[in-house]
């Protein structure tokens, strides 16, 4: 869409002259991966809730230093890891991710034995992702469950690009060993 | 078979994304009267520690005064000199300004420079006597909007301006950061001081604290 960034810099200009409307136009499309990120780290979703919430809130009152031009998501993801990744201290529980795979995604309707193999996979698999240590976990669910960038995934996790290739490669090598021979 | 399009077609059923509240508090208030309490409180005890040389290392490590927070340092990060005009975002009218810092700018006497918006702050390049100085306003609202960073080789005295009381930075260039994807960069003398609502800083190489001073004083 050709008049996308032109009007998305006006959203950032009206914003940040105080435009609470214009940011939310901005933040609404975001909702979901905050939200997902959020639950990532909590691994509670109501956590995640609180931590996108407050999130929301503290970039609204940081906009006026955002930069216009520069992309949303990544600036944004940052805020709302910060909070999550507060929230989770504070909480000082360790809780199951609970993700659980979701019906045949993808698939042309398979037999019902070829759809209960798949969904047995895919339990293991997210049961092997889950059983990684949170620094392998959680970039491997930016990169793969929640298809985030690159830049994005440094943002979220509070690291840079070239740490995100490092630590995704490690993180894929140990998945393959707990998830062992499927893989 | 391949992990990685394995986990991109795993598609995990994620708990409903709730529905953010999007109704928002004002990105800016004014100075509520505890804040200014207690801005004067480090003021006082900032001069108060500056009389006593042996306090200095316990003391100036940390200041805040309004929208600045000051840092003392063993050694400054990495920083870049740039043209004092750089960066100073796009040209604003006077209303949108006092839109943006919620209150009036304040302004030199005769014809005003063009106010340009930022990173939260309202600047504007003077010329004293031939030379640039950057004059830079923050709003009240926000008390983290800029940290500077002090090392060995860059003093901080406590000294009036006009009835208010300010920090005049001097000596070795330090390093100013207006937030975490703004890379910092080094900063000549300033003058620092509150007044009217506003955190008001001037800056320029060369800028003596006396001339700092009288243009902060002729600032309407």
């Amino acid at each position: 869409m050709e008049g996308r960034p032109r009007e998305e810099r006006e959203l950032v200009l009206r914003a940040q002259r105080g435009d609470a409307r214009a940011f939310g136009e901005l933040v609404r499309p975001e909702q979901e991966v905050s939200f997902r990120v959020a639950y990532l780290i909590t691994r509670n979703p109501s956590d995640a809730e609180d931590a996108a919430q407050d999130a929301l809130v503290k970039a609204w009152r940081a906009f006026p230093r955002f930069r216009a031009g520069e992309p949303l998501r990544p600036w944004l993801l940052r805020i709302v890891a910060n909070e999550a990744r507060n929230r989770r201290r504070s909480a000082g529980r360790r809780e199951r991710l609970a993700l659980r795979a979701a019906a045949s995604p993808g698939e042309a309707a398979p037999s019902p034995a070829e759809a209960a193999a798949g969904a047995d996979e895919r339990r293991l698999l997210l049961e092997a992702l889950d059983g990684l240590p949170d620094d392998a976990r959680l970039v491997l669910a930016c990169r793969y469950l929640l298809e985030l960038s690159e830049e994005e995934t440094a943002a979220a996790l509070g690291v840079r690009r070239g740490t995100v290739k490092s630590r995704s490669a490690r993180a894929l090598d140990r998945l393959r060993e707990a998830y062992g021979p499927r893989a | 078979m391949d992990l990685e399009r394995d986990l991109r077609a795993l598609e995990p059923a994620w708990p409903e994304t709730p529905e953010l509240r999007l109704s928002l508090p004002a990105q800016s208030r004014r100075r509520r009267p505890w804040l200014v309490a207690i801005a004067a409180a480090v003021v006082v005890a900032v001069a108060a520690a500056l009389a006593v040389p042996q306090s200095r290392g316990a003391i100036l490590r940390l200041f805040h005064l309004g929208g600045v927070t000051i840092v003392r340092v063993d050694t400054l990060p990495p920083a870049q000199e740039r043209p004092l005009a750089a960066g100073l975002g796009p040209v604003v009218s006077r209303s949108e300004a006092e839109r943006l810092l919620r209150t009036a700018p304040l302004l030199p006497p005769g014809p005003a420079p063009p106010l340009h918006f930022g990173n939260g702050v309202v600047s504007l390049l003077l010329a004293d006597r031939g030379r640039p100085v950057l004059l830079s306003e923050l709003g009240s609202g926000d008390p983290l909007l800029m940290k500077k960073l002090l090392a060995t080789g860059t003093s901080i005295e406590g000294t009036p301006v006009g009835p208010a009381y300010g920090y005049w930075i001097s000596g070795a260039p330090h390093a100013v950061y207006l937030g975490p994807d703004v890379p910092p960069r080094l900063a000549g003398n300033v003058l620092l001081w509150q007044r009217e609502g506003l955190t008001l800083r001037l800056e320029g190489n060369g800028l003596t604290r006396g001339r700092a001073v009288a243009l902060a004083r002729s600032l309407r």
